[in-house]
């Protein structure tokens, strides 16, 4: 199952991912989806909203470090 | 047997409600949190933090009196917002929002939930809306009023930025921040869109002034196409009408026309009738009046030219006659004037005689005066008798012509007469001085001259005097002319020439008669 683990899952970007700012991703987890704050892996890299993502890292509760596919 | 069952089933039932007691399911919306026994893991599905249990989605046993068990809601939540803010350009802003959140679906967010509002879930949304208020005015602070109204993203990332992480902590996440709700006290928003509202407000009103004076233009044209099609009616109409009317009026008429032309031929008839009456009546006039009048109109005029004739034949005739008696008359006047002024001539003669005689005897006298008197009385009465039987012209005539030979004679006598006296005269005037003796002249030679001048005009008033007399006794007074002379000789006017010589101072006299 293994449902509730985010890490491997692909989402994708709902708010522009930047240096300096939070970004938004929705990743499918639990039999949903839920929205993420989100982190480029790459610090100065920006992902604009609709790029699919991956997530790289888990920050619990609700933070996700997500790298573009 | 029955014993056995009902104990069965007895034990079922039992079982069943031991069973309902100790069974808890969470509904999907909620999640139990179940504590007071240590629990091992056993289940990825079964999560414990703080030695509780948090179950969500399915049931689980509990022990009775050993477990307590809590429901914590994922139920949607919303959290009313009414803040008085300022925007980054440092508008005031009134704003009605609401946030929309829920318990994370996560064990670490209900265990964060359930840690903090297991017990406070009625006032989870005042907390919230705390927390919020303060977030959304940082959220304002960092906008202008145009990026609030459009600038969607931003005002979400700026939401998650500030207040995500914080909400993170209670273990909660925000589904949607909405503004539902702008209050502008300074206009500012109304005024953004002012502009836009102007040009598209103008853009409207010119359409409708283009579309409306389009229309206007249509509706003149339609009416005065209307206007030219009612007046061609109309013009029509009223020529018919007039066609009408004067056919009518003709139709009419037709009656009282063919009367008149009736009565005018009558009348035509009857003038001509009247105008032979007339004639007929002039030539009956001129028959038996106006010739018979004329005849004797004629008769007359020549009557009265024969006697007019006649008469001044006779006038003339009497004119001459009478011209021709008149002049015998006067022949005859004349005459008789002549003889009768001789005839006074010779009494007037005959009576100096009478009065000379008289003076000379004084017997005969009174009888030479009686004749005398009673010869001019009867001459006298014979002239006064003839003279008024001559009458008018002929006694003036008479009378003329007796002061013409008078005024002739009386010059012509007077000086003669006193041609004749002259020498006495003087003398007379020169005597005085014949009685001095002795004079003595204190002027001299020219003192004589003027003593003698002086006598001598004396000698001439009286004889200045002696002519008034004599023309003043016009018929009479060639009788006395006669004696003048002598009486004068020696009348007592010497005495009164030398009654004046005293007064002159130059003379000196020896014996003055007076």
């Amino acid at each position: 199952m293994a449902d509730h683990r985010l890490v491997g899952k692909t989402g994708r970007v709902t708010g522009r991912v930047g240096p300096g700012r939070i970004g938004e991703v929705v990743i499918p987890v639990r039999g949903g989806t839920e929205a993420f704050h989100a982190y480029a892996n790459d610090k100065d890299e920006e992902i604009v909203t609709g790029t699919r993502v991956l997530v790289i890292e888990h920050l619990p509760p609700r933070t996700v470090v997500v790298t573009p596919l | 047997m029955y014993i056995i069952g009902g104990i069965a089933l007895g034990a079922i039932l039992l079982f069943l409600i031991l069973f309902k007691l100790m069974w808890r399911v969470a509904e999907p919306n909620e999640a139990l949190i179940i504590s007071g026994l240590r629990h091992n893991h056993a289940t990825d599905d079964i999560e414990d933090s703080l030695g509780f249990k948090i179950i969500t989605g399915k049931g689980t046993l509990l022990i009775p009196g050993v477990q307590t068990v809590r429901r914590l809601s994922l139920d949607l939540r919303e959290a009313e917002l009414a803040i008085d803010c300022v925007t980054h350009q440092g508008i005031p802003l009134g704003i009605r929002g609401v946030v929309i959140y829920k318990v994370g679906d996560d064990f670490a967010s209900i265990a964060n939930a359930a840690r903090r509002f297991l017990d406070q879930q009625a006032q989870m949304d005042l907390r919230v809306h705390n927390v919020f208020a303060g977030h959304l005015r940082a959220i304002v602070g960092n906008m202008t009023v145009e990026e609030m109204i459009r600038d969607r993203e931003k005002l979400t990332q700026l939401t998650r930025e500030s207040s995500g992480t914080e909400m993170e902590k209670l273990g909660l996440i925000v589904d949607s921040l909405q503004v539902q709700e702008i209050e502008d006290p300074t206009g500012y928003i109304e005024n953004l869109g002012r502009p836009h509202a102007a040009i598209v407000q103008s853009q409207a009103r010119i359409a409708q002034a283009a579309a409306d004076r389009e229309a206007t233009e249509r509706e003149q044209e339609a009416d005065a196409l209307k206007a030219e099609a009612r007046r061609a009616s109309q013009v029509k109409q009223a020529g018919y009408q007039a066609e009408i009317d004067q056919a009518a009026a003709q139709a009419k008429q037709a009656g009282p026309l063919s009367d008149a032309r009736s009565r005018q031929e009558v009348v035509v008839q009857e003038t001509k009738v009247a105008e032979l009456e007339a004639e007929r009546e002039e030539q009956r006039l001129q028959a038996t009046i106006r010739k018979p009048a004329d005849a004797q109109a004629y008769q007359q005029t020549t009557l009265a030219k024969a006697e007019r004739d006649a008469r001044i034949s006779g006038a003339e005739a009497k004119k001459a006659e009478t011209e021709l008696e008149a002049g015998a008359n006067a022949q005859r006047v004349k005459v008789t004037a002549g003889a009768e002024a001789e005839r006074v001539r010779l009494a007037a003669g005959a009576e100096a005689d009478h009065v000379k005689l008289e003076a000379e005897a004084r017997a005969q006298s009174t009888r030479a005066i009686g004749q005398a008197e009673a010869a001019a009385t009867e001459a006298k009465g014979l002239a006064e008798g003839e003279a008024v039987r001559a009458k008018g012209m002929a006694a003036a005539e008479a009378i003329k012509a007796r002061a013409d030979a008078l005024a002739e004679n009386q010059d012509a006598v007077i000086g003669q007469q006193l041609a004749e006296q002259w020498p006495a005269i003087v003398e007379a005037a020169a005597k005085p001085f014949g009685d001095v003796d002795q004079m003595i002249l204190l002027n001299g030679a020219q003192g004589l001259s003027d003593v003698l001048a002086q006598a001598l005009s004396q000698g001439v008033t009286g004889l200045q005097m002696a002519r008034n007399l004599l023309s003043g006794a016009n018929g009479f007074g060639v009788g006395s002319n006669g004696s003048g002379p002598n009486g004068r000789a020696d009348s007592p006017g010497n005495g009164q020439a030398n009654g004046r010589h005293p007064e002159t101072p130059a003379v000196e006299k020896g014996a003055d008669s007076s």
